[in-house]
């Protein structure tokens, strides 16, 4: 039950109260440059959401089991070569951010293939857009904040485990492709309305995208309240307490 | 090689084409996420705009000096691994002597990898000319992101806490716009300073 | 340079040694800078944890003489219904004597999780200080938890009964005045506060008694 409630508040807050645009400010490439029709922002939308989808799984699993400090697979590799303590502190993380950029250029090389096949009109649509989503802060920045969770977690037991990072992905997608439409409806109409040459093309979409930020800003705090609403604090039933193992006198 | 064509712009030309004419923020449109994200503060405006200027240097050095050697498709892997290598480095550089800025800069700093202004640069002048001219390119679109980073930082920190690194410079009466540290004040400030620099870039008429 | 773009095997040894160049300098990067990584990360939390306990004056007077205090790190788990709670508590000891407990502790703030530090004397009975680590609070308003002028309201207060936000004039001092506009932000801080002293009563009870 709790693990529901966990993955429903990650959802609401990935989508709508963190939104990827609106809080973060991730994927504003293609939120000014390709939001001026509601279908391609539509197909472009559903495109980044499979991408980060496929992206995070790959991520999740190489830091998981490969690339955070005393990962399973490579301390057993390491155990060939080393002593066993010197294997369980092995740290690949160095190389996260290369193995998360060349995830995130297969995933859109295999949604590329997909979409040849599947949808050849979409892809035909699509363009230069297509490979352009490598470049979309949005998917790279899902696979941090999946990094941080996992890797940086404190406490071990708190790490995120694979529903929880794809929910996040997906639901960051969901938001993203939101966001995204919502700004090509409104620029729809806009095409009808007498904007003052300056303004015309980015500088009228950031101040319409500022609008909509406030207005997301509304949404600040629901997640605090449906936890507290959701989960009933009772009272402590047992502790156990654990030292660290940390070297003798380990004074500043 | 395409360095020796007698049409292609040469180093200085290149530096100066970076800081203004082909500004990436305000002309080019590009790195709009770092834009729009570290702005709040005038120093975390000035250490990322620092990040990007030295992977941007880096990678356009080392594009330049593999250029013509590689086959496209191989291009693009090891040009990818270049930039994820060297924004590693600043990322790691970060967090051991300034580990405020690092905490405070957060995801942005890997995010320099899907940066568009280093793709962009890679793409349109290290790839073809030579090493010198790839670094003058860097360097002078490096002080332009630099600057438009700063200008979006300094309305944005002084409107919306009236300081700047600490120096007061509104009177303390000054009633904090804090909209414009926050999400929405990113967007309206850089909306408005691009339609003021599109007025002014104008060619004459009106 | 056409002969390495053609042939096949040039290109797989320009792209194995640009790795290895690559991979080279990411070891040094790591074996030179992680330690201080490590130390900034560590030091970011123990270097409060003397001042939060013994107070600012005892805490310099301690570093002056040279004899820092012994700071035992340990985490305890709390089982409550469902989930565990974990907190990371660090012990001080002066010469053998336990001076106090520094807790660190996270919660939900009013936009997203409030990472804080507070001080627990050796009885358990007051709070010493309270410092925030972590917060996103909104600028200009919620943010003003991490000011000193706010947190002065954590030294020396009784920890039972639980403290309590109230508008206006604090009268008794298990009272903390909310910050104008901040309300939320100061609840969430005193209720971290609360939950975690309430938890870690009877573990931290029986650890000394051992």
């Amino acid at each position: 039950m709790n693990y529901i409630i966990d993955i429903t508040l990650i959802a609401l807050s990935a989508a709508i109260i963190n939104n990827f645009v609106f809080y973060y400010f991730v994927g504003i490439c293609p939120f000014i440059g390709v939001s001026r029709k509601v279908d391609l922002a539509f197909g472009m939308g559903c495109a980044v959401t499979f991408v980060i989808c496929i992206a995070a799984f790959i991520s999740w699993t190489f830091t998981a089991y490969i690339l955070m400090p005393g990962a399973p697979l490579s301390s057993w590799i390491a155990g060939f070569f080393t002593s066993p303590e010197q294997a369980a502190g092995i740290d690949l993380s160095i190389l996260s951010y290369i193995v998360y950029i060349f995830a995130i250029a297969s995933s859109v090389q295999f949604v590329e293939m997909y979409l040849r096949k599947a949808f050849p009109m979409l892809y035909k649509s699509f363009g230069v857009f297509l490979p352009l989503i490598t470049t979309n802060c949005a998917i790279l920045f899902a696979c941090l904040t999946i990094m941080s969770k996992v890797a940086g977690a404190e406490n071990p037991a708190e790490a995120w485990d694979l529903g929880r990072a794809l929910t996040l992905a997906f639901f960051g997608g969901v938001g993203f492709t939101i966001s995204i439409v919502i700004m090509s409806g409104i620029r729809e109409e806009l095409e009808l309305c007498d904007v003052p040459k300056p303004f015309r093309g980015a500088a009228i979409t950031l101040i319409i995208g500022g609008i909509m930020a406030m207005a997301f800003t509304g949404f600040t705090g629901v997640d605090a309240g449906l936890k507290k609403a959701m989960t009933q604090e009772k009272p402590v039933v047992q502790a156990v307490m654990k030292e660290k193992s940390m070297e003798k006198g380990s004074a500043l | 090689m395409t360095d020796n064509s007698s049409n292609a712009p040469t180093a200085m030309e290149r530096f100066i084409q970076g800081i203004l004419p082909e500004n990436p923020t305000y002309r080019q449109l590009l790195g709009l996420c770092p834009t729009l994200a570290v702005t709040n503060g005038l120093k975390a405006a000035l250490t990322m705009a620092a990040a990007t200027g030295f992977v941007l240097l880096c990678a356009n050095v080392m594009t330049s000096l593999i250029r013509g050697l590689l086959k496209p498709h191989l291009r693009i892997v090891v040009f990818t691994l270049t930039i994820a290598t060297f924004v590693t480095i600043a990322d790691r550089f970060l967090a051991a002597y300034l580990y405020d800025m690092s905490k405070t800069l957060g995801p942005y700093i890997p995010l320099i990898i899907v940066n568009c202004i280093i793709i962009c640069r890679c793409e349109v002048c290290a790839s073809k000319q030579s090493v010198w001219v790839s670094a003058s390119d860097a360097v002078g679109q490096s002080l332009g992101f630099a600057l438009g980073l700063s200008s979006i930082a300094i309305v944005r920190e002084i409107l919306g806490t009236g300081m700047i690194f600490q120096f007061r410079i509104l009177p303390v009466q000054w009633p904090d716009w804090v909209i414009m540290v926050l999400p929405p004040g990113a967007f309206f400030t850089f909306g408005l300073l691009l339609a003021v620099v599109n007025r002014l870039t104008e060619p004459g008429k009106k | 340079m056409d002969w390495i773009r053609e042939n096949k095997i040039m290109q797989a040894w320009l792209v194995l040694t640009i790795a290895l160049f690559f991979g080279a300098m990411l070891a040094g990067v790591q074996i030179k800078l992680g330690p201080t990584i490590e130390k900034n990360r560590r030091n970011e939390t123990l270097e409060k944890v003397p001042a939060l306990v013994l107070g600012k004056e005892g805490a310099d007077k301690m570093a002056a003489e040279n004899r820092p205090p012994l700071i035992t790190p340990s985490t305890i788990t709390v089982d409550k219904i469902g989930r565990k709670v974990y907190y990371n508590v660090y012990a001080v000891r002066d010469k053998g004597e336990l001076k106090g407990y520094g807790i660190k502790t996270n919660g939900q703030g009013y936009a997203d999780r409030i990472e804080l530090l507070f001080g627990l004397n050796p009885t358990l009975d007051k709070i010493t200080g309270l410092f925030i680590l972590e917060q996103k609070e909104t600028p200009g308003l919620g943010n003003k938890i991490v000011t000193d002028e706010w947190r002065s309201q954590f030294v020396d207060i009784p920890s039972f009964p639980a403290l309590k936000v109230i508008k206006g004039k604090a009268s008794t001092s298990g009272e903390i005045e909310a910050i104008t506009g901040a309300t939320i932000s100061s609840r969430a801080v005193t209720d971290i506060i609360n939950s975690a002293v309430s938890d870690l009563h009877q573990p931290l009870m029986n650890a000394k008694d051992n």
